[in-house]
Protein backbone atom coordinates (compact mmCIF):
# COMPACT_ATOMS: atom_id res chain seq x y z
CA UNK A 1 0.00 0.00 0.00
CA UNK A 2 1.26 3.22 -1.17
CA UNK A 3 0.04 6.06 0.96
CA UNK A 4 0.28 9.54 -0.06
CA UNK A 5 -0.61 13.01 0.80
CA UNK A 6 -0.91 15.05 -1.97
CA UNK A 7 -4.17 16.81 -0.25
CA UNK A 8 -1.73 19.51 1.33
CA UNK A 9 -2.78 22.61 -0.61
CA UNK A 10 -6.58 21.29 0.30
CA UNK A 11 -5.98 21.04 3.81
CA UNK A 12 -4.03 24.39 3.86
CA UNK A 13 -7.10 25.23 2.57
CA UNK A 14 -9.02 24.05 5.04
CA UNK A 15 -6.76 26.10 7.59
CA UNK A 16 -7.31 29.31 5.85
CA UNK A 17 -11.11 28.42 6.34
CA UNK A 18 -10.35 27.91 10.06
CA UNK A 19 -11.02 24.79 10.57
CA UNK A 20 -8.04 22.74 11.13
CA UNK A 21 -8.65 22.76 14.71
CA UNK A 22 -10.25 19.24 14.93
CA UNK A 23 -10.11 19.73 18.81
CA UNK A 24 -13.95 19.96 18.63
CA UNK A 25 -14.94 23.24 19.44
CA UNK A 26 -18.31 24.63 19.06
CA UNK A 27 -18.74 25.47 15.50
CA UNK A 28 -21.55 28.65 13.93
CA UNK A 29 -23.80 28.10 11.38
CA UNK A 30 -21.49 30.37 9.13
CA UNK A 31 -18.33 28.30 9.56
CA UNK A 32 -20.17 25.08 8.70
CA UNK A 33 -21.46 26.66 5.58
CA UNK A 34 -18.04 27.28 4.62
CA UNK A 35 -16.60 24.01 5.22
CA UNK A 36 -16.39 22.35 2.52
CA UNK A 37 -14.47 19.28 3.14
CA UNK A 38 -12.00 18.55 0.80
CA UNK A 39 -11.59 16.01 -1.34
CA UNK A 40 -9.38 15.20 -4.00
CA UNK A 41 -9.16 11.35 -4.84
CA UNK A 42 -9.45 10.60 -8.72
CA UNK A 43 -12.70 11.61 -8.65
CA UNK A 44 -12.82 9.83 -11.79
CA UNK A 45 -16.27 9.23 -13.55
CA UNK A 46 -17.32 5.89 -13.88
CA UNK A 47 -15.64 4.87 -10.80
CA UNK A 48 -17.68 3.52 -7.73
CA UNK A 49 -17.62 6.06 -5.05
CA UNK A 50 -19.04 4.73 -0.94
CA UNK A 51 -18.89 6.42 2.00
CA UNK A 52 -18.52 4.25 5.76
CA UNK A 53 -19.55 5.09 8.74
CA UNK A 54 -19.95 4.06 12.43
CA UNK A 55 -20.76 4.27 15.90
CA UNK A 56 -23.09 7.07 14.77
CA UNK A 57 -27.00 6.84 15.93
CA UNK A 58 -27.02 8.36 19.13
CA UNK A 59 -28.86 11.81 17.94
CA UNK A 60 -26.13 14.08 18.97
CA UNK A 61 -25.13 17.76 17.49
CA UNK A 62 -22.11 15.81 16.35
CA UNK A 63 -23.59 13.00 14.23
CA UNK A 64 -26.40 15.46 12.57
CA UNK A 65 -23.58 17.51 11.73
CA UNK A 66 -21.46 14.77 10.13
CA UNK A 67 -24.36 13.88 8.23
CA UNK A 68 -24.83 17.56 6.98
CA UNK A 69 -21.02 17.43 6.23
CA UNK A 70 -20.87 14.22 4.24
CA UNK A 71 -23.92 15.69 2.54
CA UNK A 72 -22.08 18.62 1.43
CA UNK A 73 -19.40 17.02 0.31
CA UNK A 74 -21.65 14.61 -2.10
CA UNK A 75 -22.12 17.54 -4.38
CA UNK A 76 -18.79 17.29 -5.05
CA UNK A 77 -17.83 13.64 -4.52
CA UNK A 78 -21.25 11.92 -5.81
CA UNK A 79 -20.73 8.82 -4.03
CA UNK A 80 -23.75 6.56 -4.35
CA UNK A 81 -24.18 4.71 -1.21
CA UNK A 82 -23.11 4.50 2.69
CA UNK A 83 -21.99 1.41 4.79
CA UNK A 84 -22.45 1.44 8.41
CA UNK A 85 -20.28 -0.58 10.28
CA UNK A 86 -22.75 -1.34 13.23
CA UNK A 87 -23.87 0.48 16.15
CA UNK A 88 -26.61 1.99 14.13
CA UNK A 89 -29.53 3.42 16.94
CA UNK A 90 -28.18 3.10 20.34
CA UNK A 91 -30.64 2.90 23.05
CA UNK A 92 -34.26 2.09 21.74
CA UNK A 93 -35.47 1.54 17.80
CA UNK A 94 -38.80 3.08 18.49
CA UNK A 95 -39.99 4.96 14.97
CA UNK A 96 -39.19 8.03 16.89
CA UNK A 97 -35.50 6.47 17.60
CA UNK A 98 -34.78 6.03 14.02
CA UNK A 99 -36.06 9.18 13.17
CA UNK A 100 -33.77 11.00 15.61
CA UNK A 101 -31.15 9.36 15.32
CA UNK A 102 -30.79 8.24 11.15
CA UNK A 103 -33.68 9.51 9.23
CA UNK A 104 -32.98 13.34 10.15
CA UNK A 105 -28.91 13.41 10.75
CA UNK A 106 -28.63 12.17 7.09
CA UNK A 107 -32.19 13.40 5.66
CA UNK A 108 -29.95 15.40 2.96
CA UNK A 109 -28.43 12.10 2.00
CA UNK A 110 -31.63 9.86 1.87
CA UNK A 111 -33.81 12.59 0.23
CA UNK A 112 -31.13 12.44 -2.97
CA UNK A 113 -30.93 9.04 -3.41
CA UNK A 114 -28.53 7.46 -0.79
CA UNK A 115 -28.57 4.01 0.00
CA UNK A 116 -27.41 2.52 3.08
CA UNK A 117 -26.08 -0.64 3.45
CA UNK A 118 -26.21 -1.31 7.29
CA UNK A 119 -24.22 -3.64 9.40
CA UNK A 120 -25.43 -4.55 13.48
CA UNK A 121 -23.18 -3.87 16.63
CA UNK A 122 -23.75 -4.61 19.59
CA UNK A 123 -25.77 -1.77 20.12
CA UNK A 124 -28.33 -2.42 17.45
CA UNK A 125 -31.63 -4.48 17.77
CA UNK A 126 -31.70 -7.28 15.45
CA UNK A 127 -34.57 -6.21 13.95
CA UNK A 128 -32.85 -3.51 12.28
CA UNK A 129 -32.59 -5.82 9.63
CA UNK A 130 -36.20 -5.55 8.67
CA UNK A 131 -35.77 -1.46 8.24
CA UNK A 132 -35.73 -0.71 4.59
CA UNK A 133 -34.08 2.52 4.97
CA UNK A 134 -30.94 -0.13 6.36
CA UNK A 135 -31.40 -2.35 3.56
CA UNK A 136 -30.87 -5.64 4.64
CA UNK A 137 -33.83 -7.36 3.57
CA UNK A 138 -34.11 -9.30 6.79
CA UNK A 139 -30.71 -10.27 7.00
CA UNK A 140 -28.07 -9.92 9.58
CA UNK A 141 -25.75 -11.09 6.86
CA UNK A 142 -25.42 -10.71 3.99
CA UNK A 143 -23.44 -9.15 0.53
CA UNK A 144 -24.38 -7.10 -2.45
CA UNK A 145 -22.59 -5.95 -5.32
CA UNK A 146 -23.40 -2.15 -6.44
CA UNK A 147 -24.12 -1.38 -9.98
CA UNK A 148 -20.79 0.17 -10.65
CA UNK A 149 -17.57 -1.88 -10.31
CA UNK A 150 -15.91 -5.29 -9.85
CA UNK A 151 -16.58 -5.22 -6.15
CA UNK A 152 -18.54 -7.28 -3.97
CA UNK A 153 -19.59 -6.05 0.04
CA UNK A 154 -20.05 -8.34 2.67
CA UNK A 155 -22.01 -7.37 5.68
CA UNK A 156 -21.17 -9.49 8.51
CA UNK A 157 -22.53 -9.78 11.78
CA UNK A 158 -19.56 -9.96 14.25
CA UNK A 159 -21.73 -9.89 17.75
CA UNK A 160 -22.79 -13.28 17.29
CA UNK A 161 -20.88 -15.28 14.28
CA UNK A 162 -22.51 -18.55 14.72
CA UNK A 163 -21.57 -21.74 12.53
CA UNK A 164 -24.27 -20.99 10.03
CA UNK A 165 -22.79 -17.64 9.30
CA UNK A 166 -19.32 -18.73 8.99
CA UNK A 167 -20.48 -21.18 6.57
CA UNK A 168 -22.10 -18.33 4.97
CA UNK A 169 -19.04 -16.32 4.19
CA UNK A 170 -17.06 -19.12 3.53
CA UNK A 171 -19.03 -19.84 0.50
CA UNK A 172 -19.46 -16.40 -0.75
CA UNK A 173 -16.35 -15.36 -0.46
CA UNK A 174 -15.45 -18.30 -2.41
CA UNK A 175 -18.13 -18.02 -4.91
CA UNK A 176 -17.46 -14.10 -5.47
CA UNK A 177 -16.09 -13.39 -8.86
CA UNK A 178 -15.62 -9.86 -8.47
CA UNK A 179 -12.03 -8.81 -8.11
CA UNK A 180 -12.63 -6.40 -4.52
CA UNK A 181 -14.53 -8.75 -2.02
CA UNK A 182 -14.70 -5.89 0.63
CA UNK A 183 -15.72 -7.45 4.37
CA UNK A 184 -17.79 -4.65 6.72
CA UNK A 185 -18.77 -5.13 10.74
CA UNK A 186 -18.80 -4.27 13.61
CA UNK A 187 -15.72 -5.61 15.90
CA UNK A 188 -12.62 -4.84 14.46
CA UNK A 189 -10.18 -7.94 14.24
CA UNK A 190 -7.10 -4.95 14.75
CA UNK A 191 -7.31 -1.90 16.88
CA UNK A 192 -5.48 0.01 18.98
CA UNK A 193 -8.82 1.12 20.89
CA UNK A 194 -8.10 1.24 24.91
CA UNK A 195 -11.39 0.47 25.16
CA UNK A 196 -12.06 -2.32 23.24
CA UNK A 197 -9.01 -3.19 20.88
CA UNK A 198 -8.50 -6.44 18.30
CA UNK A 199 -10.63 -9.16 18.53
CA UNK A 200 -8.42 -12.45 18.40
CA UNK A 201 -11.09 -14.36 18.77
CA UNK A 202 -12.85 -13.19 15.62
CA UNK A 203 -9.71 -13.16 13.65
CA UNK A 204 -9.01 -16.16 14.09
CA UNK A 205 -12.40 -17.41 12.34
CA UNK A 206 -12.66 -15.02 9.44
CA UNK A 207 -8.73 -13.44 8.73
CA UNK A 208 -8.14 -17.09 7.42
CA UNK A 209 -11.10 -17.00 4.97
CA UNK A 210 -10.44 -13.41 4.15
CA UNK A 211 -6.46 -14.20 3.53
CA UNK A 212 -7.75 -17.36 0.82
CA UNK A 213 -9.84 -15.08 -0.87
CA UNK A 214 -7.61 -12.19 -1.62
CA UNK A 215 -9.54 -9.19 0.48
CA UNK A 216 -7.47 -6.57 0.67
CA UNK A 217 -9.46 -4.29 2.77
CA UNK A 218 -11.54 -4.50 5.81
CA UNK A 219 -13.85 -2.08 7.35
CA UNK A 220 -14.94 -1.92 11.17
CA UNK A 221 -15.85 0.01 14.10
CA UNK A 222 -16.80 -0.54 17.98
CA UNK A 223 -13.58 1.57 18.63
CA UNK A 224 -14.95 5.46 18.94
CA UNK A 225 -12.14 6.85 16.88
CA UNK A 226 -10.83 6.59 13.27
CA UNK A 227 -7.47 4.31 12.49
CA UNK A 228 -6.74 2.67 9.54
CA UNK A 229 -3.73 0.00 10.59
CA UNK A 230 -0.66 -0.86 8.69
CA UNK A 231 -1.16 -3.85 6.56
CA UNK A 232 -1.84 -7.09 9.09
CA UNK A 233 -1.13 -10.03 6.86
CA UNK A 234 -1.35 -7.62 3.90
CA UNK A 235 -5.10 -6.69 4.85
CA UNK A 236 -5.74 -3.01 5.44
CA UNK A 237 -8.08 -2.97 8.83
CA UNK A 238 -10.15 0.65 9.20
CA UNK A 239 -11.26 1.01 12.29
CA UNK A 240 -14.41 4.15 11.62
CA UNK A 241 -16.16 3.73 15.07
CA UNK A 242 -16.84 8.26 15.28
CA UNK A 243 -19.65 8.68 13.25
CA UNK A 244 -21.47 9.80 16.30
CA UNK A 245 -19.78 8.98 19.22
CA UNK A 246 -16.19 9.82 20.35
CA UNK A 247 -13.47 8.66 22.89
CA UNK A 248 -11.06 11.06 23.09
CA UNK A 249 -7.34 9.72 23.60
CA UNK A 250 -9.22 6.42 23.26
CA UNK A 251 -6.26 4.93 20.77
CA UNK A 252 -3.22 3.05 22.56
CA UNK A 253 -0.16 4.41 20.33
CA UNK A 254 2.06 1.77 21.34
CA UNK A 255 0.60 -1.28 19.78
CA UNK A 256 2.55 -0.81 17.09
CA UNK A 257 -0.66 -1.44 14.62
CA UNK A 258 -1.46 2.15 14.25
CA UNK A 259 -0.39 3.82 10.50
CA UNK A 260 -2.64 6.91 11.22
CA UNK A 261 -5.13 7.18 14.34
CA UNK A 262 -7.34 10.19 14.82
CA UNK A 263 -9.59 10.63 18.38
CA UNK A 264 -10.21 13.88 18.80
CA UNK A 265 -13.25 14.35 16.88
CA UNK A 266 -16.13 12.70 14.97
CA UNK A 267 -15.28 11.14 11.46
CA UNK A 268 -16.45 9.47 8.17
CA UNK A 269 -14.30 7.70 5.21
CA UNK A 270 -15.21 8.33 1.72
CA UNK A 271 -13.70 5.79 -1.10
CA UNK A 272 -13.03 5.13 -4.44
CA UNK A 273 -12.35 2.37 -6.58
CA UNK A 274 -10.68 2.59 -9.83
CA UNK A 275 -8.97 -0.11 -11.04
CA UNK A 276 -7.07 -2.05 -8.68
CA UNK A 277 -6.80 0.71 -6.44
CA UNK A 278 -8.84 2.19 -3.76
CA UNK A 279 -8.54 5.64 -2.73
CA UNK A 280 -9.71 7.09 0.50
CA UNK A 281 -10.13 9.83 2.46
CA UNK A 282 -10.78 10.33 6.12
CA UNK A 283 -13.05 13.32 6.81
CA UNK A 284 -13.61 14.94 10.52
CA UNK A 285 -16.86 16.68 11.34
CA UNK A 286 -15.04 19.97 10.54
CA UNK A 287 -14.08 18.80 7.02
CA UNK A 288 -10.30 18.40 7.99
CA UNK A 289 -8.65 15.33 5.84
CA UNK A 290 -7.26 13.55 8.71
CA UNK A 291 -6.04 10.49 6.11
CA UNK A 292 -6.22 9.73 2.84
CA UNK A 293 -4.37 6.81 0.69
CA UNK A 294 -4.27 4.83 -2.07
CA UNK A 295 -4.84 0.61 -1.48
CA UNK A 296 -3.45 -2.11 -4.13
CA UNK A 297 -5.90 -4.58 -4.72
CA UNK A 298 -4.23 -7.95 -3.29
CA UNK A 299 -4.14 -10.98 -5.26
CA UNK A 300 -5.64 -14.32 -3.78
CA UNK A 301 -3.60 -16.29 -2.22
CA UNK B 1 -39.38 -9.85 13.79
CA UNK B 2 -39.29 -12.61 11.96
CA UNK B 3 -36.05 -14.93 10.56
CA UNK B 4 -33.28 -13.98 9.08
CA UNK B 5 -33.71 -15.19 5.51
CA UNK B 6 -29.95 -16.54 6.00
CA UNK B 7 -31.01 -18.48 8.84
CA UNK B 8 -31.65 -22.01 9.34
CA UNK B 9 -35.24 -23.29 10.73
CA UNK B 10 -34.10 -26.60 12.31
CA UNK B 11 -37.15 -28.60 13.40
CA UNK B 12 -37.86 -30.11 16.97
CA UNK B 13 -37.02 -33.68 15.40
CA UNK B 14 -33.44 -32.02 13.70
CA UNK B 15 -33.33 -30.43 16.79
CA UNK B 16 -33.04 -33.12 19.30
CA UNK B 17 -30.97 -35.29 16.65
CA UNK B 18 -28.41 -32.44 16.27
CA UNK B 19 -27.82 -32.76 20.05
CA UNK B 20 -27.13 -36.46 19.88
CA UNK B 21 -24.57 -35.64 17.39
CA UNK B 22 -23.00 -32.42 18.51
CA UNK B 23 -20.53 -30.96 16.37
CA UNK B 24 -17.12 -33.17 16.30
CA UNK B 25 -14.34 -30.53 18.39
CA UNK B 26 -16.93 -29.72 21.27
CA UNK B 27 -16.69 -30.82 24.53
CA UNK B 28 -19.85 -31.76 24.66
CA UNK B 29 -19.42 -34.17 21.54
CA UNK B 30 -16.24 -35.53 23.53
CA UNK B 31 -18.53 -36.65 26.04
CA UNK B 32 -20.91 -38.12 23.58
CA UNK B 33 -18.20 -40.16 21.72
CA UNK B 34 -17.44 -42.02 25.01
CA UNK B 35 -21.32 -42.98 25.12
CA UNK B 36 -21.82 -46.87 25.65
CA UNK B 37 -22.31 -48.86 22.76
CA UNK B 38 -26.45 -49.94 23.12
CA UNK B 39 -27.25 -53.68 21.45
CA UNK B 40 -30.49 -54.95 20.78
CA UNK B 41 -29.48 -57.67 23.52
CA UNK B 42 -29.04 -55.07 26.15
CA UNK B 43 -32.22 -55.15 28.55
CA UNK B 44 -31.37 -52.14 29.87
CA UNK B 45 -29.96 -49.89 27.00
CA UNK B 46 -27.82 -47.18 28.74
CA UNK B 47 -27.72 -43.48 28.14
CA UNK B 48 -24.87 -41.40 28.02
CA UNK B 49 -26.22 -39.02 30.82
CA UNK B 50 -24.97 -35.59 29.55
CA UNK B 51 -26.33 -36.52 25.85
CA UNK B 52 -29.86 -36.84 27.17
CA UNK B 53 -29.38 -33.82 29.67
CA UNK B 54 -28.75 -31.80 26.49
CA UNK B 55 -31.47 -33.31 24.22
CA UNK B 56 -33.87 -32.80 26.67
CA UNK B 57 -32.76 -29.05 26.31
CA UNK B 58 -33.39 -28.85 22.97
CA UNK B 59 -36.62 -30.59 23.08
CA UNK B 60 -37.58 -27.86 25.49
CA UNK B 61 -35.81 -25.48 23.01
CA UNK B 62 -37.96 -26.86 20.45
CA UNK B 63 -41.30 -26.66 21.89
CA UNK B 64 -40.78 -23.05 22.68
CA UNK B 65 -39.62 -22.12 19.44
CA UNK B 66 -43.21 -23.92 17.94
CA UNK B 67 -44.95 -21.84 20.70
CA UNK B 68 -43.15 -18.94 19.33
CA UNK B 69 -44.21 -19.80 15.09
CA UNK B 70 -47.60 -20.74 16.61
CA UNK B 71 -48.32 -17.65 17.91
CA UNK B 72 -46.25 -15.85 15.51
CA UNK B 73 -48.46 -16.85 12.58
CA UNK B 74 -51.85 -15.58 14.21
CA UNK B 75 -50.44 -12.21 13.50
CA UNK B 76 -50.21 -10.25 10.17
CA UNK B 77 -46.66 -10.89 8.43
CA UNK B 78 -44.14 -8.37 8.74
CA UNK B 79 -42.00 -7.54 5.36
CA UNK B 80 -38.34 -7.95 4.86
CA UNK B 81 -38.63 -4.01 4.54
CA UNK B 82 -40.95 -2.47 7.15
CA UNK B 83 -41.57 0.91 8.68
CA UNK B 84 -39.84 0.93 12.29
CA UNK B 85 -43.14 1.37 13.56
CA UNK B 86 -44.58 -1.79 12.18
CA UNK B 87 -41.42 -3.60 13.04
CA UNK B 88 -41.71 -2.09 16.88
CA UNK B 89 -45.92 -2.94 16.63
CA UNK B 90 -44.59 -6.91 15.66
CA UNK B 91 -42.31 -7.11 18.17
CA UNK B 92 -44.25 -5.51 21.10
CA UNK B 93 -47.75 -7.81 20.32
CA UNK B 94 -45.23 -10.80 19.44
CA UNK B 95 -43.94 -10.33 22.86
CA UNK B 96 -47.50 -10.07 24.82
CA UNK B 97 -48.63 -12.86 23.58
CA UNK B 98 -45.80 -15.05 24.68
CA UNK B 99 -45.63 -13.44 27.60
CA UNK B 100 -49.51 -14.52 28.16
CA UNK B 101 -48.89 -18.08 26.80
CA UNK B 102 -46.10 -18.95 28.95
CA UNK B 103 -47.32 -17.02 32.18
CA UNK B 104 -46.92 -19.91 34.34
CA UNK B 105 -43.44 -20.82 33.02
CA UNK B 106 -40.51 -19.72 35.26
CA UNK B 107 -36.68 -19.90 35.20
CA UNK B 108 -35.09 -23.36 34.16
CA UNK B 109 -37.98 -24.31 32.40
CA UNK B 110 -35.65 -24.41 29.06
CA UNK B 111 -32.17 -24.74 30.81
CA UNK B 112 -33.76 -27.75 32.68
CA UNK B 113 -32.38 -29.40 35.98
CA UNK B 114 -30.41 -32.20 33.87
CA UNK B 115 -28.99 -29.86 31.41
CA UNK B 116 -28.07 -26.89 33.44
CA UNK B 117 -24.98 -28.46 34.95
CA UNK B 118 -23.64 -30.11 31.86
CA UNK B 119 -23.98 -26.49 29.92
CA UNK B 120 -21.70 -24.94 32.53
CA UNK B 121 -19.15 -27.20 32.61
CA UNK B 122 -18.86 -27.07 28.91
CA UNK B 123 -18.57 -23.36 29.75
CA UNK B 124 -16.48 -23.25 32.24
CA UNK B 125 -14.36 -26.08 29.68
CA UNK B 126 -13.95 -23.21 27.51
CA UNK B 127 -13.44 -20.06 30.05
CA UNK B 128 -10.71 -21.94 31.81
CA UNK B 129 -9.06 -23.68 28.80
CA UNK B 130 -6.44 -21.50 26.40
CA UNK B 131 -8.19 -19.07 25.24
CA UNK B 132 -10.06 -19.01 28.37
CA UNK B 133 -9.48 -15.04 29.15
CA UNK B 134 -9.88 -14.04 25.98
CA UNK B 135 -13.22 -15.62 25.64
CA UNK B 136 -14.13 -14.23 28.70
CA UNK B 137 -13.11 -10.86 28.00
CA UNK B 138 -15.28 -11.24 24.88
CA UNK B 139 -18.02 -12.14 26.65
CA UNK B 140 -17.76 -9.57 29.29
CA UNK B 141 -16.75 -6.42 27.18
CA UNK B 142 -19.96 -4.29 27.69
CA UNK B 143 -21.51 -6.98 28.90
CA UNK B 144 -24.61 -5.14 30.92
CA UNK B 145 -23.97 -6.57 34.22
CA UNK B 146 -25.84 -7.05 37.24
CA UNK B 147 -28.02 -3.74 36.32
CA UNK B 148 -30.32 -5.69 34.26
CA UNK B 149 -32.53 -7.82 36.05
CA UNK B 150 -33.04 -10.92 34.94
CA UNK B 151 -36.88 -11.87 34.53
CA UNK B 152 -38.42 -15.11 32.23
CA UNK B 153 -40.54 -13.68 29.95
CA UNK B 154 -38.94 -10.12 30.86
CA UNK B 155 -38.37 -7.74 27.81
CA UNK B 156 -34.36 -7.32 27.19
CA UNK B 157 -33.65 -4.00 28.15
CA UNK B 158 -33.58 -1.27 25.34
CA UNK B 159 -30.78 0.70 26.44
CA UNK B 160 -28.58 -1.88 27.28
CA UNK B 161 -25.92 -3.57 24.04
CA UNK B 162 -25.69 -7.02 23.57
CA UNK B 163 -22.91 -8.98 24.40
CA UNK B 164 -21.34 -10.66 22.34
CA UNK B 165 -20.78 -14.41 21.82
CA UNK B 166 -17.10 -15.34 20.29
CA UNK B 167 -17.66 -17.82 17.52
CA UNK B 168 -15.88 -20.64 19.94
CA UNK B 169 -18.56 -20.50 22.35
CA UNK B 170 -21.11 -20.71 19.43
CA UNK B 171 -19.44 -23.90 18.07
CA UNK B 172 -19.54 -25.30 21.58
CA UNK B 173 -23.12 -24.92 22.62
CA UNK B 174 -26.15 -26.49 21.23
CA UNK B 175 -27.04 -25.40 17.95
CA UNK B 176 -30.30 -22.83 18.30
CA UNK B 177 -32.90 -22.39 15.79
CA UNK B 178 -32.90 -19.23 14.33
CA UNK B 179 -35.58 -17.69 16.69
CA UNK B 180 -33.28 -17.36 19.59
CA UNK B 181 -30.04 -16.65 20.19
CA UNK B 182 -27.76 -17.15 23.52
CA UNK B 183 -26.45 -14.08 24.75
CA UNK B 184 -24.44 -13.17 28.74
CA UNK B 185 -25.62 -10.87 31.07
CA UNK B 186 -23.38 -10.66 33.66
CA UNK B 187 -22.23 -14.29 34.49
CA UNK B 188 -25.39 -15.68 33.44
CA UNK B 189 -26.28 -17.35 30.33
CA UNK B 190 -29.29 -16.18 28.53
CA UNK B 191 -32.16 -17.47 25.70
CA UNK B 192 -32.96 -14.20 23.76
CA UNK B 193 -36.06 -14.42 21.56
CA UNK B 194 -34.76 -12.25 18.36
CA UNK B 195 -38.60 -11.11 17.46
CA UNK B 196 -40.03 -10.52 20.86
CA UNK B 197 -37.10 -9.23 22.30
CA UNK B 198 -37.98 -10.92 25.38
CA UNK B 199 -35.35 -13.36 27.69
CA UNK B 200 -36.72 -17.08 27.08
CA UNK B 201 -34.41 -18.29 30.21
CA UNK B 202 -31.31 -18.08 32.16
CA UNK B 203 -28.71 -20.18 33.45
CA UNK B 204 -26.69 -18.37 36.04
CA UNK B 205 -23.21 -19.19 37.18
CA UNK B 206 -22.06 -19.55 33.38
CA UNK B 207 -19.20 -17.41 32.84
CA UNK B 208 -16.83 -18.26 36.25
CA UNK B 209 -15.53 -15.70 38.19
Amino acid sequence: MGSRRPLALFIGLAAWLGVVSTAGPLTTEAERQQTAPAVELPNRPGSLKFAVIGDFGNGSRQQTEVGALMARLRARFAFEFVITVGDNIYGGDRPQDMRRKFELPYKALLDSGVKFYASLGNHDDRAQARYSLFNMDGRTYYTFKPPTGDVRFFALETDYLNAPQVAWIEKALASANERWKIPYFHHPLYSSGKRHGSHQDLADVLEPLFLEAGVSVVFAGHDHFYERTKPQKGIVHFVIGSGGQLRKNGIDRRTGLTAVGFDTDQAFLVAEIDGDQLYFNAISRLGTVIDSGVIERRKPE
Amino acid sequence: MPRPQSARRPSRLTGVLAALVLTAGSPTAAALRTAPVVTAQDPAPRVNPDAKAIAEFQKEVAEYVDLHRRLASTLPGLAKNASPAAVFEYQQTLGRLIQQARKDEGVGHVFTRAARPVLRRLLYGLFTGPNGSRLRDAVMEENPGETVKLVVNGRYPDTFPLSSVPPQILKALPPLPAEIEYRFIQTSLILLDLDAHIIVDYLTGAVPR
